[in-house]
């Protein structure tokens, strides 16, 4: 098997998997409703959207008469409005919000180890934590278990202060950093009501954990290299960005996939039909410190 | 404390006896300022942050603290010497260069430890050149800018009557006094009324500027910041301005009686009674802001901000509370200057300004660290922070670079007025 071989996994050898993953591909697509043909030439010629070599409205010209044949009206045409990377006009897009059910959240931990896996993020240093408060005494006592990620605001404290603008709000609401603008002047953690931004000071798991130094985490897309000390982001603040390159490639943030308890949701809060609008509507959703005005999107159910 | 020792010393050099006393000075001055360049390069340039007790919950710690502080007794000294060339308080012309030269040294010395808080001074031009106006920090940096560049040439015409008189020697600063002014032979009166003018104008400008600019916008960095409950009142930029006046005004008093000491020259008592009542009555104001502050503070019953104020009066670093900030910044001092026997004495008004001067340093502190260390929420950790000996290395090194400045730049200038010293201070006694 390519495993146990030298080098690693080519993308041939991803394709050869695949293939054998069915036995009997074709069998199996024979039973779909729909057309497998339209799909085989889809999926190849997505490829090539994806390579660069087509371009994404050659691609929808193309199908578009066949999808609407197959699918009828559940197909809408057109390159989607909500794609990341498309060039989308303002307003419109997905606003990114996210519903964690403190029923639900068993204080496992999973969030912050996932999204330090993730992010790779330096000793010292963690984008999400869970709080954990006991109220009154034994035996009768509350424990609350508060996962607290970036609240992504949509009145950013940490925006507003910025002597740089190097920290600003995108159009999918989420709060990022320019970590190659940052001056490092922390103004931006005494702002943030949340305490939700922590500074790079440097330091490195490398000592206990082979291969750490090896490669930056792509935060906001942006491929960085190896960790080498001084090189951005060291020295500069860093924060949870709802896994930004994630979204990108159509993947949720890491802690809600690894949620155990399920208790995290991620989606549009623009729409209203989405599964957090829905939530984020219910009369046990709070915000944290909403008496500042802060509008975080990070709603909670209590 | 150092500061204050490097304070007493700086003031004793005497400038024409080229004694033991004043090689005793430079030695030490230079050696304070050679180990903190050392920590600076071995922590700062080579371990960056991670050379400091700073941490993700107090990410701001002694460095600001003092760079308030300087920033404090700069735009203090500026607001008395506008006294001078502002309002025309002639009573006061003898401190007004001093205090301007304190101004643009204090400042630069803030400005050295801003600097030096940043994570990565590479980027630092970018808080030039992107310029966000909802930050009040981007404000103060471009007003910092503004403010220096006043200053010097505040100072600049200030003396410059002076300097065409240095001119005529042939030494070293003769020279450079010639290259100051160009090379102009004759101060004429014609001059001299342009000269006020333009100070008066520059004064006038400079009031607004340290005020609302500089001061009271170093203050609303601070007050802005709604995370912290304790620092976000519309009461904290003006405490901000007060304090600065007081440190200020105690600095102005220091030098230049420390400096008539040290040339054993005549100081001016009724100048210096008067710059005493000054100083009560900017601590006497002080107290009320600082009163109020604290009841309302209180009054509300906010979680945080009673937990910060019970870190600042009943935690285990609370004595930089009692003492410092309620003693030496502002009752004994009162005390000493509303006594009668004390407020006449010149040497208990040095004392009360040396004890402002201390004292100010814990008022610095306490604005800063104990509401970083309050946590934000509930079941975040309470931070731990205290300055490391690198830390405290740097900031000695940077203030001795302060002292040092400040005293060659007595040594190249006519700061002093050159009149008085030829006619002899007793005449306005
Ligand atoms: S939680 Fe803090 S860091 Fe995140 S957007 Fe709000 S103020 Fe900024
Ligand atoms: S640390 Fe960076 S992101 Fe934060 S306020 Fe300063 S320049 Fe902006």
């Amino acid at each position: 098997m390519a495993i146990h071989s030298k080098s690693h996994l080519q993308p041939e050898d991803y394709s050869k998997l695949a293939d054998q993953f069915v036995p009997n591909s074709d069998k199996v697509l024979a039973t779909s409703p729909y057309d497998s043909e339209l799909g085989k030439n889809m999926a190849r010629d997505a490829r090539k959207v994806i390579n660069g070599k087509l371009k994404i409205e050659d691609f929808h010209r193309v199908y578009s008469a066949s999808l609407i044949k197959e699918f009828g009206d559940q197909y809408a045409s057109g390159p989607s409005e909500t794609s990341q990377n498309s060039s989308t006009s303002a307003g419109t897009g997905p606003k990114w919000g996210m519903v964690i059910d403190l029923k639900k959240c068993v204080g496992c931990d999973t969030c912050t180890v996932s999204c330090k896996a993730e992010n790779r993020t330096p000793p010292g240093m963690s984008y999400n934590v869970v709080l954990e408060t006991i109220k009154g005494d034994y035996p009768n006592f509350s424990i609350t278990n508060l996962p607290k990620p970036c609240m992504q605001c949509d009145n950013p404290p940490c925006v507003q202060v910025c002597p740089t603008r190097a920290t600003y709000k995108m159009e999918n609401g989420i709060v990022i950093i320019d970590n190659d603008r940052c001056i490092g002047c922390r103004y931006c953690m005494v702002a943030c009501p949340y305490g939700s931004r922590s500074y790079d000071f440097g330091n490195s798991y490398e000592q206990e954990m082979i291969g750490y130094n090896d490669v930056t985490s792509p935060e906001y897309g942006i491929e960085r290299g190896k960790r080498k000390k001084g090189d951005v982001p060291e020295e500069t603040v860093r924060k949870c960005s709802f896994c930004y390159h994630r979204l990108q490639r159509g993947e949720e943030p890491a802690c809600v996939e690894t949620c155990i308890g399920d208790a995290r949701y991620f989606g549009d809060m623009s729409d209203p039909n989405s599964v957090v609008s829905k939530l984020a509507a219910s009369p046990r959703a709070f915000r944290l410190k909403e008496e500042l005005g802060t509008k975080p999107r990070v709603v909670y159910l209590r | 404390m150092n500061t204050k020792a490097n304070l007493v010393n700086n003031m004793l050099t005497p400038e024409h006896k080229k004694g033991k006393l004043e090689k005793i000075y430079w030695i030490s001055l230079f050696i304070v300022f050679g180990v903190g360049v050392y920590s600076i390069i071995t922590g700062y340039f080579m371990q960056g942050m991670e050379s400091t007790y700073l941490s993700n919950i107090v990410p701001w710690g002694g460095w600001i603290a003092f760079y308030i502080y300087f920033i404090g007794l700069s735009a203090g000294s500026f607001l008395l010497s506008t006294l001078v060339y502002g309002f025309g308080m002639e009573k006061f012309e003898k401190i007004g260069r001093a205090a301007l030269l304190s101004a643009i040294v204090c400042m630069i010395t803030g400005i050295l430890f801003v600097f030096l808080d940043i994570g990565r001074p590479d980027h630092v031009m970018n808080a030039v050149i992107y310029w966000n106006v909802t930050s009040t920090m981007s404000w103060e940096i471009h007003f910092y800018i503004v403010y220096l560049i006043l200053l010097v040439v505040e100072l600049y015409f200030s003396m410059r009557n002076d300097l065409v008189k240095v001119a005529k020697s042939n030494n070293f600063k003769g020279k450079l006094s010639r290259f100051l002014i160009f090379n102009k032979q004759e101060y004429t009166d014609i001059d001299k009324g342009k000269d006020k003018k333009r100070l008066k104008i520059m004064g006038i400008i400079g009031i607004p500027l340290a005020i609302f600019g500089v001061h009271g916008g170093t203050g609303s960095i601070f007050a802005v910041l709604k995370a912290q409950p304790y620092l976000n009142s519309a009461l904290f930029p003006l405490i901000f301005i007060i304090s600065a006046l007081v440190s200020g005004t105690a600095l102005s008093i220091a030098i230049y009686v420390i400096k008539c000491k040290v040339k054993k020259q005549q100081a001016d008592h009724s100048m210096i009674r008067s710059l005493g009542s000054m100083l009560a009555l900017f601590i006497g104001i002080e107290i009320i802001m600082v009163w109020y502050e604290f009841l309302v503070g209180f009054y509300g019953l906010e979680h945080e901000e009673l937990g910060t104020l019970q870190l600042i009066m009943g935690s285990p670093y609370s004595w930089s509370f009692w003492l410092f900030q309620m003693g030496f910044a502002l009752l004994f001092p009162l005390i000493l200057l509303v006594i009668k026997k004390t407020r006449e004495s010149i040497n208990w008004i040095l004392g009360a300004s040396v004890m402002v001067l201390i004292g100010v340093v814990g008022v610095r502190f306490n604005m800063v660290i104990p509401t970083l260390i309050m946590p934000k929420i509930d079941g975040m950790p309470y931070g731990n922070y205290y300055m490391n000996l690198s830390e405290w290395l740097t900031s000695f090194g940077v203030i001795a670079m302060c002292l040092i400045l400040y005293t060659i730049g007595e040594k190249l200038f006519p700061i002093d007025e050159l009149d008085s010293h030829e006619k002899g201070v007793s005449k306005h006694e």
